[in-house]
């Protein structure tokens, strides 16, 4: 899962993080990225660094 | 003191301060950042999780969640009236239930307190077939000083109001111009001009790059040493305005209580001096 | 404690005397504890 705030300055990211994987797929990163208010370089790397892994564990809990 | 407000929104502010020493501004950061309280989920009983989250994962994930405060109706555990055992003066309870598959966000907390409810639609965690989750989180007020779940400014911080300075003898070249990441100088009638001197970063490249600056002191990236810009956000738990007056009384409330214990030494000081 | 066995999700006790661990109606080797029916207070930090 998306961690819910930026490790570095607090704000918090994960309500963006649908909505920019979705949109990534067509999209530029930077462009969505503004698009979603997220306009400091420490939470940008947050949504641009995730890797999503809850899919690959779920089907063996 | 003087205030001119330059950006006034919902969470984020952004305004000039000027006439003030830099200890001032930097209290005022401070407490935005560590003193001013809000509300955030301190504990979670854990009925049922079968996710694929820990449950101290899950926890973690729910204390991160701002929630919506209202400061007048609610008071720090350690001075509320039962003596932090936990009331509806200084708690407040949210209970979350949900199967799979879909995913859960913050939204389907139900709080005790219609008016405590998250500000920001959290994805919690992802649910897939026969996994459940079923607890009940208690949220209460605390200082960033605590934890980070609990402070409610972020990215709060200053910088020096920048002045630059262009002599005569610059012959505009333009270097400056080329150099200038942040397209504050532009050259008008021959002349480099200074457009938008709030913009500067103060990183000086402008003067580095400057051939005249070798002989004369044509460019000089300054500051005004007691004007500040201050930028603040909030987490949404409270609006930026309430913030930064909390902090500004915060600051007050906390000189007084200072003045009040010197007085206090101040006075022993002066029967001892009578005793001998 | 409770377990079950992964291949057969049976509820299984363990046998003590038996040195090793498998299930005693399918013989598979791996078994999840289950989680007990308790609250279980978690600090969020």
């Amino acid at each position: 899962m998306i961690p819910v705030r930026c490790f570095t300055c607090g704000k918090v990211i994960s309500g963006a993080w649908e909505e920019y994987k979705k949109r990534t797929k067509l999209e530029d990163p930077a462009k969505v990225l503004d698009d979603l208010g997220i306009s400091r370089y420490c939470c940008r790397r947050m949504m641009l660094t995730h890797v999503e892994l809850v899919d690959e564990s779920s089907p063996y809990y | 003191m003087k205030v001119e407000i330059i950006e006034l929104g919902d969470r984020a502010a952004k305004f000039v301060l000027s006439g003030v020493a830099p200890a001032f501004v930097n209290s005022i950061r401070r407490a935005m950042l560590a003193e001013v309280p809000t509300l955030a989920i301190d504990y979670v009983n854990i009925y049922d999780n079968t996710s694929v989250l820990f449950d101290e994962q899950l926890a973690l994930r729910l204390g991160l969640i701002p929630l919506i405060t209202d400061l007048d109706s609610y008071v720090l555990p350690s001075e509320c009236s039962c003596g932090g055992e936990g009331c509806s003066q200084c708690q407040v309870s949210l209970t979350l239930s949900a199967e799979g598959p879909k995913t859960v966000y913050s939204t389907e907390l139900v709080s005790a307190d219609p008016s405590v409810m998250p500000a920001e639609v959290v994805p919690l965690i992802k649910l897939s077939e026969r996994h459940r989750i079923s607890l009940e989180a208690i949220a209460r007020l605390g200082t960033g000083h605590d934890h980070a779940k609990w402070q409610a400014g972020i990215a709060c911080g200053y910088k020096n109001v920048p002045k630059i300075t262009i002599s005569d003898e610059c012959d505009a070249c333009g270097m400056c111009v080329d150099a200038c990441p942040r397209g504050v100088l532009v050259i008008a009638d021959d002349v480099v001009k200074v457009v938008d001197e709030r913009a500067c970063s103060l990183c000086r490249l402008c003067e580095g790059v400057c051939e005249l600056n070798k002989i004369y002191d044509v460019i000089k990236v300054g500051t005004h040493p007691d004007s500040f810009i201050v930028t603040a956000e909030t987490d949404g738990s409270i609006p930026i305005r309430e913030l930064i007056t909390r902090s500004a009384e915060n600051i007050s409330d906390r000189a007084e209580a200072l003045d009040g214990y010197l007085s206090v030494i101040d006075m022993e000081m002066e029967m001892d001096h009578h005793a001998t | 404690m409770g377990y079950r066995c992964v291949r057969c999700k049976q509820p299984v006790e363990i046998d003590y005397e038996y040195r090793g661990i498998r299930c005693p109606y399918c013989g598979h080797r791996i078994l999840l504890k289950e989680r007990p029916v308790k609250i279980k207070r978690v600090c969020a930090e």
